[in-house]
């Protein structure tokens, strides 16, 4: 190979044993700076591990210090069968001393990067498909599934080592389009199996330009074109974010001159109009105009693709003075806690609210369909959702993907609208 | 690893892990959640399937979540599930639950609902039992076809820790 991708280099600074070098398709042995877990919905799930874990004769955890246990998905528990999954979950944890995160935190991924958990140069395993977001800080943030157990045994997983891919953005976005359509437009573009196996890294001008919060936008679509991991090299916009957050030292890893992606993927965000990934399938994008006018019952702003704080900046922008249709419930939940304090700080939150919005606490809402806004059957929502698979937020009805601010202006109108009138 | 089995068709691209299992079930033990197996695509699947049966899927079969689908599959007792590719998540966590996962290229044309296939992963060939034909893939690193082949990941911790022991005892 010539050269080293830095997520390669990531991947041997964590290898056991340490190569030399590495090559795609090859196995390595990892030990993760950061072990995220859920505490998850099921009872049975957590009584096998128990389980196992006596089996093989594992006592103390070996990455005890390194286990951050939260809880995002339906939370607080909208069920009594999730809550009593989630009590079975969190008894594990505190029986082991591992402290857990309060249902009102937020998503993982928001969590782990605010709080400087998450670092340029980290390795963290996190069982959640849209782990790849953590990207965006320069970390090699891959989905755990499968190596769960091997890393409470052995406190070390196997990864595969990737292609990378090289998305390239430049240009500026025109008034009314925002960096989730830019997201959309290229998930449409490349398809759900677009980087199937591979890694891909973001950049470009248009990318350089944006703050951290689209920047996690971007590199969560990565799941939806299929790559492993998705990344973004640190910059000044990245180190000024870290610094003040960052638990412990941290290393910025550069990607060799020689080294050759496997595939490079143009884009001009200069040309882009407001998009929407129409159901049922996250690639299915077009421009908002071919469905301007469909009826919606719900518009939903949140999740771990699109629930920060410019994202709300966005939809207050376009609902400020306005009202929510009266036959539109427009649920708004916040990613994370500093994301809603910081949104109630800057007065974006009253906005919501006089504009009849359902402000919720932060967690993942209605993106998964388990609580916070579940859709009837034949029901029509615009939300700024991670995927909009058959079923995701309830049986039988349809998701439209879209950005914030479309789906605040979609809100207003009661169907699916430009925003582009309201930010005159 | 030599499977036989009885083939069920789902030849579409993109099945994700919320249609082999919707994310609503999650809570209930495996043996109840089987019984939701695929019910999206086919109503009549997870109370027809009989235990060694195959599934046949297209491309990125089990894309979209983490959440353990593949645990769902299992305990319905599926032999093998053979797709043109799989979704990432899906894939190793099928692995690690044992349940033996082969990308396929070519396998939606291959094979029809109701063939009986044989599969040897690490041969990297399947035989259509009936009619003799048979198509080659590229057999399953044997790294995944270990795994698979002790039963999952806990077997194969439990041989790696006790190596481990052994050499910290020497």
């Amino acid at each position: 190979m010539n050269g080293l991708h830095a997520l390669h280099k990531i991947l041997i600074e964590h290898a056991h044993p340490r190569p030399d070098s590495v090559a795609p398709g090859e196995f390595l042995e990892i030990e993760p700076d950061v072990f995220a877990v859920q505490v998850a919905t099921n009872a049975e799930e957590v009584a096998r591990l128990e389980a196992d874990l006596a089996e093989l004769g594992v006592g103390e955890l070996p990455l005890r210090d390194r286990i951050f246990p939260f809880i995002d998905h339906g939370a607080p528990a909208p069920t009594a069968g999730i809550a009593a999954g989630q009590k079975r979950w969190r008894d594990f944890y505190r029986a082991r001393g591992i402290a857990v995160a309060d249902p009102g935190a937020g998503i993982s991924h928001l969590i782990m990067t605010e709080q400087g958990i998450v670092l340029p140069g980290s390795v963290v395993a996190l069982r959640d498909s849209h782990t790849p977001t953590m990207g965006a800080v320069g970390a090699f943030a891959a989905s755990l599934a499968g190596g769960t157990l091997s890393l409470f045994a052995l406190g070390r997983y196997w990864l595969d080592v990737p292609r990378v891919k090289l998305v390239r953005i430049e240009g500026r976005l025109r008034k009314g389009v925002f960096g989730r359509d830019v997201a959309l437009h290229i998930n449409g573009a490349l398809g759900q199996r677009g980087a199937l196996g591979s890694a891909v890294e973001f950049a470009g001008s248009f990318v350089r330009a944006l703050g951290m919060d689209l920047r996690f936008t971007l590199c969560n679509m990565g799941t939806e074109i299929g790559a492993m991991a998705s990344y973004v090299q640190p910059d000044d916009v990245t180190l000024r974010w870290v610094k003040d957050r960052a638990k412990r030292a941290f290393r910025v890893f550069d990607t060799d001159s020689g080294f050759e992606y496997d595939g490079v993927h143009e884009f001009d965000a200069s040309t882009l109009d407001p998009q929407v990934a129409a159901p049922h399938a996250p690639d299915n994008v077009k421009p908002l105009a071919e469905v301007e006018g469909r009826h919606i019952d719900q518009a939903y702003l949140g999740s771990c693709a699109s629930g920060r704080l410019e994202d709300i900046a966005a939809a207050a922008a376009v609902l400020k003075g306005r009202k929510v249709h009266s036959e539109v419930r427009f649920i708004v939940t916040p990613g994370s806690r500093e994301v809603l304090k910081a949104a109630t700080r800057l007065g974006y939150i009253d906005v919501l609210h006089e504009a009849n919005a359902i402000v919720t606490s932060a967690n993942c809402g209605a993106c998964p369909g388990l609580h916070g806004g579940i859709l009837a059957p034949g029901e029509v929502a615009i939300a700024c959702n991670t995927r909009n698979f058959p079923g995701r937020m309830g049986p039988n009805a349809e998701i439209y993907l879209a950005s914030p601010a479309s789906v605040a202006a979609s809100a207003i109108e009661g169907r699916i609208a430009s925003p582009l009138k309201y930010l005159q | 690893m030599k499977v036989t089995g009885t083939v069920w068709t789902f030849p579409q691209d993109d099945i994700d892990t919320d249609q082999i299992r919707r994310a609503v079930y999650s809570h209930l033990p495996v043996s109840e959640q089987a019984k939701h197996c695929l019910e999206s695509l086919d109503a009549g699947f997870a109370a027809s399937a009989q235990p060694g049966d195959i599934i046949v899927g297209g491309c990125n079969f089990g894309c979209g979540s983490s959440r353990p689908a593949h645990a769902a599959v299992k305990a319905l007792g599926i032999g093998a599930v053979l797709a043109e590719s799989f979704g990432r998540l899906f894939f190793r966590n099928s692995i690690s639950g044992g349940l033996l996962v082969v990308p396929c290229p070519g396998i939606v044309a291959f094979a029809g609902r109701g063939d009986r296939l044989e599969v040897d992963t690490a041969a990297g060939e399947l035989r259509n039992v009936a009619s003799g034909a048979s198509l080659r893939f590229p057999p399953l690193a044997a790294f995944l076809n270990d795994m698979v082949e002790l039963g999952g990941e806990k077997s194969y911790l439990k041989a790696r820790l006790a190596r481990d022991r052994e050499l910290q005892r020497r």
